[in-house]
């Protein structure tokens, strides 16, 4: 790294620490989570500087977008809690600039001190090594749907699960419409969406041999979705049963978990692909994976049971 | 990457204290995930210093992105529902089961 | 395939299967589920089975050998934790199913109950087996967003005590993970039978050690990171309380030990192990006290549950002095005494509450008509949670003792004498309280009398749940004469170093 590269990672770590301290801090709500929003965006710039990303497609399409909008859209059933002025913040808490900023000087110098010590060996020849029989040629999609793929089911069992939690607390308490509405928002969404369409697709083809795959695929599209419903599209999860809405959104989480057992009966392993179709049963999982990953974040977003009469009038308080 | 070690140690930091410090459920939500990507921070960094670059590491940043929206969802739908009970509008049909509650 | 990875195989995915079934189809869950937990029960036998015959194995998931890939280790502890879960988890299908919920009654949906229950069984058994740090990291989120869920479905005052469990556990799971980080940038691996070779006891190390440390502590709500476990354990459902004191909060010690007798053994000095005993210490008089305070019968439970936890922690001073078999044995019987007897405590709990229309402890008494057998159950369990001859509460806190006599760790045997006595304290009261003839203030509690007059005779419901009760109760009692010669199968497992 040059030493461009050394002012530019100095800046952009201000920064993140400057917003990261207005998220957790800031008088107000909306700007504490507008904080967030772009201290996710500017994490994905940091993913790229130190070479990861997947991560960074990711960290901007879930950390900031997803969250983003599911922070967005719970703001507003929330009491509008309006904070300290920035002023009483810097006088009242005295105490705070004495006792708890050395103390916490110390202790991340110490974190930091510790970290800069690890010899970090890293599995990087290991997985190298390995990558010929995973069926594969992007390492990171190989760890992610060949050697810890257990992580993969059980992660997107979490989504899963985490649908099923939401939906369970019923419907959701207010619609899905946006804090502060704006007049463009509609329009901007619906000629958007195709286009997080198209990345998703261009992400996920590209997945198994370059950065990209599954998962920014998913979390692109959801994103897109996410921005559909705050453009005021309808949520399509109407029925009382949800139709086969339910089946959709478990079946990613069906196919790799029927994957896994296939492996092990056909003599291997849980999650063994027999080695002729290992290329194929990825890519296949690798599509599954991420469409679902893209449902389940607007299934999450709805923020509770999608209810045929909770969407028709669409009252906001 | 020192700068990006030091990063992860304040980030960890301002997060713990958000978390101790915030009253507020929505802020220490935020708190809570500025920790996790302090952490997750700290991971890729540990891949990036191995030679060659290690593609593991980033592999459980990505499942741990998607699990910290999984965990934030199902917060936020809670902390809406808590913030709920005290507006005053009132809430359609919650009846706690006979025997059930506990005071 | 052999048998017991067959039987492995089916405790990890039959679960997720049924839970989505359940999702699914949710006029068939009630049916899908009780099959599943019958198989479930049934493969954990099976695995038990294979692993007293056979010795403990792995199985490299996805064919990958650590350090590369995840591994499963099927052990004696294992077994038997798995074992644990599906008896709770039985008992609580049976409990759930025969209590029959009507949608008009309940606070929310009760469709939901049955995946996010499955779920969250399908996780725990995922937990159990994991060898591999990252992997219990996501198997331990499973379980929490399984178990917030199942909490807050019990309305308004449970969705307060889920966020406050929620925010207590991810912040537990950030610094465990902290600590993973940590482990992963020293040595490359997270694989805890490799680790146990290949971790040094060096600064990394044991910073690494206490942060994980940290984070299973707050998820096992041991002293003083306690807090979140009454409200969240007692306002749930029965099962869901049941599953949660009997088999959630027993995962983290079980990780714990896991941790600490395997990659962490060089680090558990005498005095490491003195600190976590004496968190141990404190949860044992700190949660019997606040036991002993509590007016409501499921509070009273839930605080047993962190005095009874806290037993258990003595696992590590008395590991650090030398009689660490000993000491795993008893700390493992006592984990699976206490998560059966406790589940049954909670499950009678259900019952005696629904009876009585109250929490109370004091309006226990009266007409016990028709809930005998419930009484009866939490005589038995609580019998066991004291530690009475011939219970698995007895053979468990024996065990300890045997090993703070032989490690001449008397202060520790003290401990454990005056913790059974404040068991015994707390839990006659209960007793004491439902032998009375009749509340003391009747003339305050109409519906209670109403129901005292009515007789309120055992409805099938009633008689349903109450089985589940009893049997989990004999199941403690049962631990107690299968334990010694289990013993040597509690001792196998792979990564641990005597």
């Amino acid at each position: 790294m040059g030493l461009v590269g050394q002012v530019f990672d100095a800046l952009l770590a201000i920064a993140l620490v400057w917003l990261a301290w207005q998220a957790t801090r800031a008088a107000d709500l909306f700007r504490a989570v507008v904080s967030f929003i772009v201290f996710g965006l500017l994490m994905a710039v940091a993913w790229v500087r130190l070479e990861a990303p997947d991560i960074a497609l990711a960290e901007a399409a879930i950390g900031a977008g997803a969250t983003g909008a599911l922070l967005l859209s719970a703001l507003d059933r929330l009491a509008p809690r309006r904070g300290r002025s920035w002023a009483r913040v810097w006088r009242a808490d005295a105490r705070t600039w004495v006792l708890w900023v050395p103390a916490v000087m110390a202790l991340a110098g110490a974190l930091t001190a510790a970290a800069w010590q690890l010899p970090a060996p890293g599995l990087g020849a290991v997985a190298t090594g390995a990558l010929e029989q995973s069926g594969v040629d992007h390492a990171v999609t190989a760890v992610l749907l060949n050697f810890r793929a257990l992580d993969t089911l059980l992660e997107i069992g979490v989504l899963v699960l985490a649908a099923v939690a939401v939906w369970s607390m019923g419907p959701a308490p207010a619609a899905s419409a946006p804090v502060m509405p704006s007049p463009t928002l509609p329009m901007l969404g619906r000629t958007l969406f195709p286009v997080f369409v198209l990345v998703a697709a261009y992400l996920l083809w590209r997945g198994s041999h370059a950065p990209g795959g599954a998962f920014p695929a998913g979390a692109v599209l959801g994103a897109g979705g996410i921005l559909m419903l705050l453009a005021g599209a309808q949520p399509w999860i109407r029925s009382a049963e949800h139709g086969p809405w339910r089946a959709i959104l478990s079946a990613g989480f069906a196919v790799m978990l029927f994957a896994a057992i296939v492996g092990a009966l056909a003599g291997g392993a849980f999650f063994e692909y027999p080695a002729a179709i290992a290329s194929h049963a990825i890519l296949v999982l690798e599509v599954t994976a991420g469409m679902s990953i893209a449902l389940l974040l607007f299934a999450v977003y709805l923020r509770g049971e999608p209810h045929p009469a909770a969407d028709t009038d669409r009252q906001r308080c | 990457m020192l700068i990006y070690l030091a990063l992860a140690s304040v980030l960890f930091v301002i997060g713990l204290h958000g978390l101790f410090t915030a009253r507020n459920l929505l802020r220490r939500l935020l708190s809570l995930n500025v920790l996790t990507t302090a952490v997750f921070l700290l991971l890729v960094v540990i891949a990036r210093k191995a030679t060659p670059l290690d593609p593991v590491p980033h592999a459980m940043v990505l499942t741990g992105i998607v699990i910290a929206v999984s965990t934030t969802a199902v917060a936020l739908a809670l902390v809406e529902r808590i913030a709920l009970r005290h507006s005053p509008e009132p809430e359609p049909s919650a009846s706690t089961r006979p025997g059930e509650e506990d005071a | 395939m052999t048998a017991g990875d067959a039987a492995v195989i089916v405790l990890v995915s039959l679960p997720h299967a049924a839970a989505i079934a359940g999702f699914v189809w949710p006029s068939r869950a009630v049916t899908v589920s009780l099959i599943s937990a019958a198989t479930l029960m049934a493969a954990a036998l099976v695995a038990m089975h294979a692993v007293a015959g056979y010795g403990a194995w792995r199985h490299d998931v996805g064919g990958w050998e650590a350090p590369l890939g995840i591994g499963w280790t099927i052990d004696g502890v294992a077994c038997a934790l798995l074992l644990l879960t599906a008896a709770v988890g039985l008992a609580g299908s049976i409990h759930h199913a025969a209590a029959r919920v009507r949608p008009s009654t309940a606070a929310h949906d009760p469709r939901y109950f049955w995946p996010l229950w499955l779920f969250l069984w399908g996780g725990l058994n995922a937990l159990f087996v994991s060898a591999d740090l990252f992997n219990i990291f996501v198997t331990l989120e499973f379980v929490t967003v399984a178990s917030v869920g199942l909490i807050a479905l019990s309305g308004r005052l449970a969705q307060a005590a889920a966020w406050r469990y929620l925010l207590a556990t991810l912040f537990g799971s950030s610094v465990y993970l902290l600590g993973v980080a940590l482990i992963y940038g020293r040595v490359a691996a997270l694989d805890l039978p490799f680790l146990a070779q290949a971790l040094p006891a060096d600064l990394v190390g044991m910073t690494a050690a206490s942060l994980v440390t940290i984070g299973l502590l707050l998820k096992g709500a041991v002293f003083p990171l306690h807090f979140w476990l009454p409200s969240a354990h007692a306002r749930a459902l029965p099962p869901v309380s049941a599953i949660l004191s009997g088999v959630v909060v027993a995962a983290a010690f079980y990780l714990l030990a896991r941790a600490w007798l395997g990659p962490f053994r060089e680090l558990l000095t005498p005095a490491a192990g003195t600190a976590l005993g004496l968190l141990g210490a404190g949860a044992v008089l700190w949660g019997g006290l606040l036991a002993l305070l509590q007016r409501h019968l499921k509070r009273m439970i839930a605080y047993s549950t962190v005095s009874q936890l806290g037993f258990c922690m003595l696992l590590f001073p008395l590991a650090a002095a030398g009689a660490t078999q000993l000491a795993w044995t008893g700390a493992m019987v006592v984990l699976l005494a206490h998560g059966l007897s406790k589940a049954a405590c909670f499950l009678a709990a259900g019952v005696i509450v629904r009876h009585h229309r109250s929490g109370r402890v004091d309006a226990l008494g009266g007409c016990q008509q028709g809930i005998g057998l419930a009484w009866f159950a939490f005589a038995l369990a609580a019998a066991s949670l004291v530690g009475l001859p011939p219970t698995g509460g007895f053979v468990g806190k024996w065990w300890l003792a045997q090993a703070a006599i032989n490690s001449g760790a008397y202060p520790w045997l003290a401990l454990l004498v005056a913790g059974t006595l404040l068991t015994a304290a707390y839990l006659w009261r209960v007793l004491e309280a439902a032998i009375r003839t009749g509340p003391p203030d009747e003339a305050r509690r109409p519906a209670a009398i109403a129901a005292h007059r009515e007789g309120a005779p055992a409805t099938p419901s009633d008689r349903g749940m109450m089985i589940a009760a009893l049997g989990l109760a004999l199941g403690a009692v049962a631990v107690g004469a299968a334990a010694p010669p289990l013993a040597p199968v509690l001792s196998s497992a792979i990564g641990v170093t005597w």
